[in-house]
C-alpha cells in the first residue's frame, strides 16, 4: 500500500471497541473516503486443523464449539454429522428434532446478540439492552439443559448427552419473544437516524457477493434465494420460509436476520409440539474408546447464522482424522470488506462491517 | 455436469466417487466450469498433504440449480492461481499458501496471514517439525543453536 502526502493510513483495531474481536483493518483514507482497505487477521488463531490432526474424534468434540463461541451448537452438529455420514449411523426422530430445536435456538441468541451490537455500533446503546436480556433467556434455558451457557457440547456422535427436558421454559420463549421482536421494530426498523446510516450503506450486488464466496443472511439479503435448511435431511418435515429480500444494503442485511428470528422460531414451535408428543429418548452411543472412521474422505455442510459452514473430514482409517478443513462464512465476509469499503465513507464503514456479522474466532479458526 | 465434455477437452481426467481429477490445467478447467456450467460459487479450496505431494480439492457450486462439483489436482510446491476468476480465490490461496507453502502463481498477494511473518516452515504439512526456539517448550535448544 502506497501512501501519499493526500492520504493518511489508519489502523482500525485490533482491539477497537467496534469489532466484536480482535480484527485489525488497515484503511488507506483520502480525507474521509476510503480508498483501500486491508484487513490483518490471525489475532485469534488457535490452530483448530493442526489440533484435530492430534486428537482423536471424541478428544476433539469438546472443542469445535469454540470456533463460533456464539453458535457453538453448529459446529458440534457439523462434526457430529460429518462422524455420522462416515460411520452410516441415522439419527432418530426424536434426537433429530432435540438437535433442530436447540439450532434454532442458537440461531435466535447469536442474531439477537448481533442486533445489539451493531445498533451499539451505530451508537445506539439501548436496543443492545434489549437484545442482551431476551438473549439471556435463552443462555439460562441451555445452562439449565447443559449446564454451560455458550460451550454446550451437547451433541454426540449418534445422539445427544440427555434427553431434552424443560420444555415449559422454551415455550415461555416462544410466548415473549415476538412482543419482543415487535418492539425491537417498532424502535429500531424505521428510525429516522438508523436509515440513514445505513439505507443504500455497503450495497452487495449478488454477482459480488457470488464472487466473493458469501453465503447465508448477506446473500440473502442481496435477493438470492439460497438456503441449505431447504435442502438439508435435518430439517425435514419443518416448514419455514427462507427470508430472501431486494434490498443488497446494510438495511436490508438488519431486516432479514430480523425476519429471520420470526422462522427460526417458528421452527422452534415445531419440534416443540413434536417433542412433547413422543416417546422419550432412547439412543444407543457409540463406544468413544473404539471409535474409528473407515478411511475415505466425508464432506459436510450446514446453514450456519453467519453463512454456510462445511466440513472436510480424510480418515485412514485411524482413530485421528489425517487431514480435517473447515470452512466458515465469516472469513469470506472479512475479505469482501476489501472490496465493499472502498469509496465509502470512514463513519460508513463500522456500519458496513457490523452489517456482515463477522465474528473473528470463525476467521482465525 | 457431463464429464464427456470434460474429457474432450482435457487429457487424464477421470472420475474418483465424488470428485473429477484432473493433471493439468487447472486454471482452463475451472474457468470452463464457470463459463459453460454456471458454476458461479466457489465455496473453497482445501489442500492436503499427501506426503510426496499435496492434493487441492475445489468446490465449486452452482446457486441456479444446486449443483456441486470437485475437481481434485495434486501439484507439488506450486499452482496455477484462480484468482481472477474467484476473488474469494485469493483468501483461500492465501491461507493454503500460509499453512502449507504452496506458492500460487498469477497471486500477486501471497503473505503470511495466521503465522508470524519470520515463522519457519508450514504447519499443516506432514514433515513439520515444532523446534522453532521462540516456542516455550523448546526454549532449552537455544543454547545448542
Amino acid at each position: 500500500m502506497k501512501t501519499t502526502a493526500a492520504t493518511l493510513k489508519l489502523n482500525l483495531g485490533p482491539q477497537h471497541p467496534s469489532t466484536h474481536g480482535v480484527l485489525r483493518l488497515i484503511l488507506e483514507l483520502e480525507g474521509e473516503k476510503i480508498l483501500s482497505c486491508e484487513p490483518d487477521i490471525g489475532y485469534l488463531h488457535r490452530g483448530m486443523e493442526k489440533m484435530a490432526e492430534g486428537m482423536t474424534y471424541v478428544q476433539y468434540l469438546p472443542t469445535v464449539d469454540r470456533i463460533d463461541y456464539l453458535a457453538g451448537c453448529f459446529y458440534s452438529e457439523l462434526f457430529c454429522k460429518t462422524v455420522e455420514k462416515a460411520l452410516d449411523i441415522s439419527l432418530s426422530q426424536r434426537v433429530r428434532t432435540i438437535r433442530v430445536v436447540l439450532l434454532e435456538l442458537n440461531r435466535i441468541s447469536s442474531h439477537l446478540l448481533w442486533i445489539g451490537a451493531f445498533l451499539m455500533d451505530l451508537g445506539a446503546l439501548s436496543p443492545f439492552f434489549y437484545a442482551m436480556r431476551e438473549r439471556e433467556m435463552i443462555l439460562r434455558y441451555f445452562e439449565k439443559l447443559t449446564g454451560q451457557r455458550m460451550m454446550y457440547n451437547y451433541f454426540v456422535f449418534g445422539g445427544v448427552r440427555k434427553d431434552i427436558d424443560y420444555l415449559e421454559d422454551i415455550e415461555e420463549i416462544i410466548k415473549v419473544l415476538p412482543k419482543k421482536i415487535e418492539d425491537y421494530e417498532k424502535i429500531i426498523t424505521d428510525n429516522p437516524i438508523f436509515l440513514t446510516r445505513t439505507r443504500g450503506k455497503g450495497i452487495l450486488e449478488p454477482e459480488t457477493a457470488f464472487n466473493n464466496s458469501i453465503t447465508g443472511v448477506n446473500l440473502r439479503a442481496s435477493g438470492v434465494e439460497y438456503d441449505l435448511r431447504k435442502t438439508d435431511k435435518l430439517y425435514e418435515g419443518f416448514e419455514f420460509t427462507p427470508v430472501v429480500l431486494d434490498g443488497k444494503d446494510a438495511w436490508a442485511r438488519y431486516k432479514a436476520r430480523v425476519l429471520e428470528l420470526r422462522e427460526s422460531l417458528k421452527i422452534v414451535e415445531q419440534g416443540v409440539n413434536i417433542l412433547k408428543d413422543s416417546e422419550p429418548l432412547r439412543q444407543k452411543l457409540i463406544n468413544p474408546l473404539t471409535l474409528k472412521l473407515p478411511e475415505g474422505e466425508y464432506y459436510s455442510e450446514i446453514e450456519a447464522p453467519r453463512g454456510l459452514a462445511s466440513l472436510y473430514i480424510k480418515s485412514t482409517g485411524m482413530d485421528k482424522p489425517y487431514r480435517l478443513k473447515w470452512r466458515t462464512g465469516s472469513y469470506y465476509a472479512v475479505n469482501l470488506l476489501r472490496r465493499l469499503l472502498v469509496g465509502e465513507y470512514l463513519n460508513d464503514a463500522i456500519a458496513i462491517a457490523g452489517s456482515l456479522d463477522i465474528i473473528l474466532p470463525e476467521v482465525d479458526k | 455436469m457431463n464429464i464427456d465434455e470434460l474429457k474432450k477437452i482435457v487429457d487424464g481426467c477421470e472420475l474418483q466417487e465424488n470428485k473429477i481429477c484432473i493433471k493439468n490445467d487447472l486454471h482452463y478447467v475451472i474457468e470452463f466450469l464457470k463459463n459453460n456450467y454456471g458454476l458461479n460459487l466457489l465455496k473453497s479450496i482445501t489442500a492436503i498433504d499427501l506426503g510426496e505431494d499435496v492434493e487441492l480439492l475445489y468446490n465449486l457450486f452452482s446457486v441456479d440449480d444446486g449443483e456441486n462439483v470437485v475437481i481434485s489436482i495434486k501439484v507439488q510446491n506450486e499452482a496455477e492461481s484462480v484468482s481472477d476468476l474467484f476473488d474469494s480465490a485469493k483468501a483461500d490461496e492465501n491461507e493454503i499458501y500460509d499453512l502449507f507453502g504452496i506458492n500460487f502463481t498469477g497471486n500477486e498477494n501471497l503473505k503470511r496471514l495466521y503465522m508470524p511473518e519470520n515463522w519457519k516452515g508450514y504447519p499443516l504439512r506432514k514433515d513439520y517439525v515444532q523446534d522453532d526456539t521462540r516456542l516455550a517448550w523448546n526454549e532449552n535448544d537455544r543454547s545448542n543453536a
